[in-house]
């Protein structure tokens, strides 16, 4: 600062100012408010990000877009008034040599003004968001129930019997959620170990799932298609890797969907590698998995007990596995990438015949499904180290290495690739 | 229980409050939310009995309500001791604060009894939630009882070798206001836990 | 060291005043030990009780945990940076996370304001010290302790591993099987006593202690609004501890709280944990609202606009928010009714913060502006806090929360809210009181330096989260996967790049800062009275204060008193012109210097009774014989620092005072 430039004595003592002068505040503050505009604007710019939250799919997810869309907006010129009026203020009233100016206490007027402005905005969004809360709990004209039941790191989707959709018998599956495209879908939420959180956001916004208590959501898919999601509730180790895929099928499909999952269970032929792989599966997974209609040599069913093996009591039914896409709580791919990219961006006209095809051997993601059955903890994280099961009664969380030698495993993935 | 800026002593504060006093006001406010937080805990689990007994099986109300009067006549007494301090009648100050502990005593070895009983009749700390936030919460008031009766102690045999630092008349005033809280929290615990029903 | 004898000038001795009463002198103690009586050393740090010590210990140490904060955040976007990253595994991942947020909240920020707290209230208030010195000291030792705690779990098999918001039942012994929790819940305990001893110390000090003539309505901003964080720790301390409890005694002693098996219900903890948690929010905030609140009128050369309405508002934020802890639990499944409630209450809230922007800005406007790096540091606070401010209030709205909590967007909202907010107001405090507390001026070029790197790299780093979040990235992955990324040049995979390169800016940043601590330290150039042209009581003084702080308390007669004591009005122009100098009011007030000004004596208990609670913590984890060692340590200290004499022996004075001052002492101490 320079004498002549300041009526501001003891400058000298004080110390220099000419060196901020080089990089102007103002300049480099309205750049940088420009620059952060321009991220986010760009940000805003669809890249078919699979969970991205500003392409609603759905009449819920719709509901909530509707309501955001002008909250951003109104919040981005708040933003840009108060950047103005900062950038302004320190151009304008920068020293230049001015005198200390009146030492004013403020102007209540003004003041009382500029606090009832936001406070009105506030609550005309009030009562916006008060009604699309109440919209969005509705859930007394549910057309389809399904029961959601979270675990370490996987979701269990459990169909109570309801004759209308051709569902006679519980259907229980995982993986991917199958759901009828305009019908109103209940999800009940459940938990059995942490808490979770079930989030498709082209659908709808997210609910926890608690153990001990039920939670009710509605999806509801405009279209046919894959619609993606992820556990947004920290969950523990492989809280990353515990993926959903909710899929919309045309009623016609989805009745379809339901008439397979109910069908009788086939044993392989006698004498194909796919028979040796239903007796590995007997002798190794079936404690943990069940696979409905699966007989022992005897004639007994198999039921599996995944309750004496793992702490959430429960492991992913494979009945009909190779119907769904994906595996090991839908971190994996039952496709390889090529098949996988042809049914999720299918045309919503042939989605459903795509999907319904399910995996065959041609389009078998073998890698991934050969490493899982090697060693699983090795490829998702899991509590599933022998030595360390003291805490959990000797019980894992997760699946644990089953030492399989790579003859089995040939023999299990020509066993799975016939559960249809 | 500290220093004071020395330079402030003595002359009237701010809010004609000494700091002593002040500090403990301050303190009892927070406690209000400790045990609130207790009774809340409480509240939602008295009734979640998976394991062992229920409430109603192992209350004794009327023995509970008699070591309920002891805790409330300690206040009273803590109130002569007080009285007798602003006095300076420094035996009187100490045989009320020897009553008040040694009622504050009866109390809390009516808990141990309690606790005994309710063990032997089942409930653990670990039996039920019930268990856990029953015991977490007397426990925690037992707790703060015994405290009380611990400083009630040591001002009795400072104060017979006149070392009490300051005025003597203030501190027994702050430890009467400490033991006035731990008495109502129990009053509100005794209604909460034990009379109102399930 | 006990007794500062100030012989006013040109004023003959004043008589030893008569001892009255019967004293405790040190030959009489029936404590353990004496009062120690160290002036230099370490001993004079270890057993100080003196504020403005305490205040530097608190920052170092904050300043210590905010580099480790630091590298661990740096570790976290490394892994980020690239998909499916390798540089961590899951379970160092998720510690990584949790003692992240736990060290930068409860052992930076925190500590950091309670550092600038415990330096500047009592020299604002024009007051010698706190009300409780000791408790002081004892506070501060806890807090390090608790610190020491909370990271001792990285030695000991791993660290917390449930996030810093801990919620059950993933935090139970079954789902997180290491003792990390354990240390955590423990640590956090202890740190907890500093907090609430702090809030004592200091509300009681506002009330009590303030200097003649300072109303409540002339009290400094910083101090205002320190005042209400104390009054919000004084009330959410208590119910964190309660929750720790919970936690500990299901952890270690097998109790149900958080058994779903056994009927218990997991929004329990979140209830308790956001009770406190909300208001925590603002228990990081406001300090730096206060630090910037004080830097804004200075280097505009004007008050701050509408004092009583950032008072008000501040204090209505320390109300309402106490009304808003639910809107962390929008997706927890509260219910309709629940979540309406909260979602309008958190909009309320807007309107005092809002209030706060638009108080900063009319400050600076029709001011004098001066760009020192202090100023920069406010003004890019109010520039990115609105940012942090406005996302808040795109998430009050619960169903647009529901998409957006528990992703980055949520991520990015609260680093603007705490990075730029908290953190820059605490660096705005460094710049502006430095001089004060070390007599050095932090160099202004490195200041530039360090201030735009820092700007730019908090942009880079939090910036690009709203994207992430709004395109649908959860928070706590350990890694993303590129099947979910999108298309494009500008997916999720540029994004987290671009947040990772910001981080490095960003280190590169406070580097400078580290740079300009030690640039400045080795400098031999001494700051001058009154460097910025300051308004307010903490100036009207030597640089650094003397132990005892003000030779003669002043009189206060307005709001910035310094500032009038300096400038009077011109009645044609209304502008200000200068009537006396810093040092002349200085010499002023030596004028009047107080003849008897007795501080209080060091004390071995604070750091004894402190140094009992780790073994406490460590018997409660391991062996409860160890526990029961650390509860007689503790008990120990309790004796020792009840019956200890209010004065270091009398050995240690001046001569000339020795006899006096021991009917003054006697009124010092309460057991």
């Amino acid at each position: 600062m320079n004498h002549r430039r300041s009526t501001e004595p003891h400058v000298t003592r004080r110390f220099s100012l000419s060196r901020m002068r080089r990089t102007p505040l103002s300049r480099a503050m309205v750049r940088a408010t420009t620059a952060v505009g321009a991220v986010v604007g760009l940000g805003s710019c669809a890249t078919n990000a699979a969970q991205d939250t500003w392409q609603p799919k759905g009449p819920n997810a719709k509901m909530i877009d509707d309501l955001q869309q002008p909250i951003f907006a109104v919040a981005g010129i708040i933003g840009i008034i108060v950047f103005a009026a900062v950038s302004y203020a320190i151009w304008r009233f920068k020293d230049r040599g001015q005198p200390i100016p009146e030492q004013t206490h403020g102007k209540p007027a003004l003041e009382i003004t500029l606090t009832v402005i936001p406070a009105l905005i506030l609550a005309v969004v009030g009562v916006f968001t008060f009604r699309v809360i109440f919209d969005l709990a509705k859930t007394d004209d549910t057309e389809l129930v399904i029961n959601v039941t979270g675990q370490q790191w996987w979701w269990e989707y459990d169909y109570p019997a309801q004759n209308e959709w051709g569902i006679t018998q519980p259907i229980i599956t995982s993986g991917q959620l199958v759901m009828p495209v305009g019908t109103k879908v209940l999800l009940r939420e459940t938990s059995r170990d942490v808490i979770h959180s079930y989030w498709i956001p082209a659908l709808n916004g997210k609910r926890d799932a608690v153990p001990g208590r039920i939670h009710t959501l509605r999806l509801e898919a405009d279209e046919p298609g894959i619609y993606a999601g992820q556990c947004t509730e920290f969950c523990g180790l492989s809280h990353a890797n515990m993926r959903m895929e909710a899929v919309a099928l045309s009623k016609e499909d989805f009745a379809t969907w339901v008439a397979n999952q109910q069908a009788a269970y086939q044993s392989p032929a006698e004498g194909t590698l796919a028979k040796e792989g239903e007796s590995v599966f007997l002798n190794q997974c079936v404690r943990c998995h069940q696979v409905d209609g699966l007989k022992r040599p005897d004639g007994s069913l198999a039921i599996a007990a995944p309750d004496e093996n793992v702490w959430s009591g429960a492991a992913p039914n494979l009945t009909n596995l190779m119907t769904r896409n994906t595996f090991a709580g839908a971190m994996f791919d039952l496709l390889r990438d090529a098949c996988r990219d042809d049914v999720w961006n299918a045309e919503s006209a042939e989605f459903g015949a795509k999907y319904l095809a399910g995996v065959d051997e041609a389009c078998l993601n073998v890698n991934d499904l050969r490493a899982w059955l090697r060693n699983a903890p090795e490829v998702k994280p899991m509590y599933a180290n022998p030595a360390l099961l003291a805490d959990t009664n000797g019980k894992y969380r997760g699946m644990p290495n089953l030492g399989l030698s790579e003859s089995d495993i040939d023999k299990l993935v020509a066993y799975l690739l016939t559960l249809k | 229980m500290a220093d004071t800026a020395v330079a402030h002593e003595g002359h009237t504060s701010s809010t004609g409050i000494s700091n002593v006093k002040l500090g403990m006001w301050l303190f009892l406010g927070s406690e209000c939310l400790l045990f609130g937080g207790l009774i809340s805990t409480y509240m939602l689990y008295r009734g979640r009995v998976s394991n062992g007994p229920t409430p109603e099986q192992v209350y004794d109300i009327p023995f509970t309500s008699v070591s309920s009067f002891v805790l409330l006549m300690s206040s009273l007494t803590m109130v002569l001791a007080v009285s007798a301090a602003a006095k300076k009648d420094d035996r009187g100050t100490n045989l009320w604060l020897v009553v008040t502990a040694l009622l504050g005593a009866t109390f809390v070895g009516g808990q141990v009894y309690e606790f005994t009983a309710f063990y032997n009749e089942g409930l653990g700390f670990t039996t039920s939630l019930f268990g856990s936030s029953f015991y977490t919460l007397t426990g925690f008031h037992g707790v703060h009882v015994t405290v009380g009766i611990i400083m009630l102690m040591a001002l009795v045999a400072i104060n017979k070798r006149s070392r009490v630092p300051g005025s003597k008349a203030e501190t027994v005033e702050m430890i009467g206001l400490y033991w006035h809280f731990v008495d109502i929290v129990w009053i509100i615990i005794f209604t909460l836990v034990y009379l109102i029903p399930v | 060291m006990a007794i500062i004898e100030r012989p006013a000038p040109g004023t003959t001795l004043v008589p030893a005043l008569a001892p009255s009463a019967p004293a405790i002198t040190p030959a009489r103690t029936f404590g353990a030990l004496r009062r120690p009586v160290a002036t230099t050393g370490w001993k004079s740090w270890l057993f100080t009780v003196d504020h403005k010590k305490l205040g530097l210990m608190y920052g170092a140490t904050a300043l210590f945990f905010f580099i480790i904060g630091g590298l661990e955040a740096v570790l976290i976007r490394l892994q980020l940076a690239a998909p499916e990253g390798k540089v961590l595994n899951a379970d160092l991942y998720n510690q990584m996370f949790t003692m992240h947020a736990t060290t930068m909240v409860f052992l930076f920020v925190m500590p950091m304001a309670a550092g600038f707290a415990n330096y500047f209230l009592p020299l604002q208030i024009g007051a010698r010290d706190v009300a409780f010195p000791r408790i002081n000291a004892f506070g501060f030792w806890c807090l390090l302790a608790g610190g020491i705690v909370v990271n001792l779990a990285w030695f000991f098999g791993g660290a917390a591993d449930g996030g810093w918001f801990m919620y059950a039942p993933n935090s139970g012994p079954v789902f997180s099987p290491s003792h990390g929790v354990d240390f955590w819940a423990l640590g956090l305990q202890i740190a907890g006593i500093a907090s609430l001893t702090g809030a004592i110390n200091l509300i009681v000090t506002v009330l009590n202690m303030r200097a003649p003539g300072m109303t409540l309505m002339k009290m400094p901003i910083f101090t205002w609004m320190i005042t209400v964080v104390q009054f919000l720790l004084l009330f959410a301390v208590p119910v964190i501890t309660v929750a720790l409890f919970l936690l500990t005694f299901q952890r270690s002693f097998d109790a149900k709280f958080f058994d779903v098996a056994a009927g218990a219900d997991p929004l329990l903890w979140q209830h308790l944990f956001w009770i406190f948690g909300h208001p925590e929010v603002y228990i990081l905030v406001l300090p730096s609202f206060g630090i910037i609140s004080e830097v804004l009128p200075v280097f505009s050369r004007k008050p701050l606009f509408g004092y009583p309405f950032v008072v008000f508002s501040g204090a209505a934020i320390g109300f309402v928010g106490w009304g808003v802890w639910a809107h962390h639990m929008f997706a927890s499944g509260l219910g309709p009714v629940s979540v309406a409630v909260f979602s309008l209450a958190t909009m309320a809230i807007a309107v005092p913060t809002g209030v706060k922007i638009i108080n900063w800005t009319l400050t600076m406007w029709g001011g004098k502006l001066v760009f020192t790096t202090a100023m920069k540091f406010a003004v890019g606070l109010i520039i990115l806090f609105t940012i942090g401010g406005l996302s808040g209030v795109t998430h009050s709205v619960a169903p647009s929360d529901t998409q957006q909590t528990d992703t980055y967007y949520i991520v990015a909202h609260f680093h603007y809210v705490l990075f730029g907010g908290a953190i820059f107001g605490i660096f705005s405090g460094f710049y502006y009181w430095w001089p004060k507390m070390f007599g050095k001026m932090l160099n202004e070029r490195l200041g530039s330096w360090n201030f735009w790197l820092m700007v730019i790299g908090m942009n880079l780093t939090f910036g690009p989260m709203h994207i992430l979040g709004l395109q649908g990235q959860p928070r706590r992955m350990y890694q993303w996967t590129e099947a979910r990324a999108g298309e494009g040049f500008f997916n999720l995979g540029f994004w987290n790049l671009i947040a990772s390169i910001g981080s490095i800016i960003l280190t590169l940043g406070v580097l400078f800062f580290l740079i300009n601590i030690v640039v400045t330290a080795r400098s031999k150039v001494r700051a001058p009275l009154d460097p910025w042209n300051a308004r307010s009581l903490e100036w009207m003084t030597s640089n650094p204060p003397k132990e005892h702080n003000f030779d003669s308390i002043p009189h206060v007669n307005h709001l910035d008193e310094f500032f009038h004591r300096k400038y009077e009005e011109d009645p044609t122009t209304h502008t200000m012109r200068e009537v006396a100098t810093a040092e002349q009011v200085l010499a002023e007030l030596e004028k009047n210097a107080d003849a008897h000004i007795h501080m209080p004596s060091p004390s071995y208990w604070p750091i004894v009774l402190a140094a009992g609670m780790p073994v406490v913590a460590l018997g409660v984890i391991y062996s409860i014989p160890v526990a029961i060692v650390g509860g007689l340590i503790m008990l120990y200290a309790i004796y020792g620092w009840a019956l200890e004499p209010a004065t270091a022996p009398a050995i240690d004075h001046d001569e000339s005072s020795s006899n006096g001052h021991n009917g003054h002492a006697v009124g010092a101490s309460h057991g």
